[in-house]
């Protein structure tokens, strides 16, 4: 896979390298930095704005996955969008100075998008980027307020003045529009 | 579904984390724990935003970014090594070990023996002390009978007999008395049995003054007793003396009427 210059390998060499991860052997995390560091750190600067913060949580994630390889489970899910989802909530944990917890989540997150090689994820993400494209520019611009900014949809009401309802909607509709160009 | 539909907007709000209303998100959890199609749609919804994540996909940190994970990682065992380290390590003893055992075994019998001596030790301390309060039991039973002894054979112990007044049955007690000491011994005969809270009490009569107390005490089943008493004070003279019936414990000042009291 090459994501914007990561590469990510296909799900049989990523339950490879899981097993390396999970044996201890550390050329498996040079290995897992290579292909996804691209991945993590460009969610954890588009969420902090600061390459020097941005370079540290991609040091404490996977320091936490070298730690704990079991919180991710290969069953349900790929590693690339379970690493961009932890990066973004560590981001935003961060960005609010919330304590950072011991452990990453255990959250399962399965996109049901062809992410098999380079290409297919390389098509992923520029498909991603055309869904948004798409949406109407105050629809995207709360989807990026809610997910990269951390903002509740309270804030972000009151930032916008757009009702409540009718950010919750925007939101929803917005992801859903995501989901929609992989379906 | 009109459930499902309710929730629908909440959940997308609730996979980004950017629910803030407590009713809502309480509301919501609780929903979730009953309803399957709602955490499928929650998983779904995390999927979403990960296709929203990895558009910020692009920028590539610094080399040295790189180097310093996989230093930090160098630098820093893994749990399952350091817990196979420490197995090795105990197994590591245990294979060593008939050298080593050879110490183990010698302190195990060492403490076996140690522990064997020390209740022998123990034992024989019991069986001494157990000796040691006999012999004080016998010394003291031994001089209570030589100090009785001394006083029957004494010529300065005031003899004296009492007897039933009439129409009483032939009780009897002897009294001796040494008033240098304040010693009292009584001897008692064929004495009527007590009511339950009642004790016999002697009553030393001075030349002047009142009856002091000398000793409370009960018959027997066969109305018999002997009783040892020192008085408070020593040195008192005895003009006579005499019992009467007290409640348990004695009295200070004597109930009448007298039961027993001198012939001469």
């Amino acid at each position: 896979m090459r994501v914007a210059g990561t590469q990510a390998p296909n799900h049989k060499q990523e339950a490879a390298l899981i097993a390396r991860l999970r044996g201890g052997d550390e050329s498996s995390m040079a290995d897992l930095y290579d292909r996804y560091s691209g991945v993590v750190y460009g969610v954890a600067l588009r969420v902090l704005g600061d390459t020097a913060a941005a370079e540290d949580l991609l040091q404490e994630i996977f320091l936490q996955l070298w730690r704990n390889p079991q919180a991710f489970d290969a069953d349900r899910g790929r590693l690339a969008p379970w690493l961009a989802v932890i990066a973004r909530n560590r981001a935003i944990d961060v960005l609010r100075k919330r304590p950072l917890e011991a452990n990453i989540d255990e959250l399962p997150i399965s996109t049901g998008v062809d992410l098999e090689d380079d290409t297919s994820q390389r098509l992923a993400v520029e498909k991603v980027r055309g869904a948004l494209g798409q949406l109407p520019q105050e629809q995207r611009k709360v989807l990026e307020m809610a997910f990269f900014a951390g903002m509740t949809h309270t804030e972000i009401a009151n930032k916008t003045g757009e009702p409540l309802g009718t950010i919750k909607t925007r939101i929803r509709s917005g992801l859903l529009a995501l989901r929609k160009a992989f379906a | 579904m009109k459930d499902h539909a309710q929730y629908a907007e909440t959940l997308a709000l609730y996979a980004m984390g950017a629910l803030d209303n407590p009713q809502e998100l309480a509301d919501l959890q609780a929903h979730l724990g009953t309803c399957g199609e709602c955490r499928r749609e929650l998983d779904a919804l995390r999927a979403d935003t990960a296709l929203l994540a990895l558009s910020a996909t692009g920028p590539q940190p610094p080399l040295r970014a790189r180097q310093r994970l996989l230093s930090a990682i160098a630098a820093e065992p893994r749990l399952q090594q350091r817990e196979q380290q420490e197995k090795r390590f105990v197994l590591g003893r245990l294979r060593s070990s008939w050298l080593s055992f050879v110490p183990i075994a010698v302190a195990l019998v060492l403490a076996i023996l140690s522990m064997l001596l020390l209740k022998e030790n123990l034992r024989i301390r019991d069986r001494n002390a157990q000796m040691a309060a006999e012999l004080s039991e016998a010394q003291n039973k031994s001089a209570h009978a030589q100090e009785v002894l001394d006083m029957l054979n004494n010529p300065k112990t005031v003899r004296m007999t009492l007897v039933a007044m009439p129409n009483h049955p032939q009780p009897q007690i002897k009294t001796f008395y040494a008033p240098e000491k304040g010693h009292l011994v009584i001897l008692a005969n064929n004495l009527e049995p007590l009511p339950e809270g009642k004790v016999y009490q002697l009553w030393l009569r001075p030349p002047k003054g009142d009856p002091m107390p000398a000793g409370t005490f009960w018959p027997d089943s066969t109305g018999n007793r002997m009783m040892m008493h020192a008085l408070e004070t020593p040195g008192i003279e005895a003009q006579s003396f005499a019992v009467t019936v007290e409640p348990a414990g004695g009295s200070l000042t004597p109930t009448m009427p007298i039961v027993l009291a001198p012939t001469r």
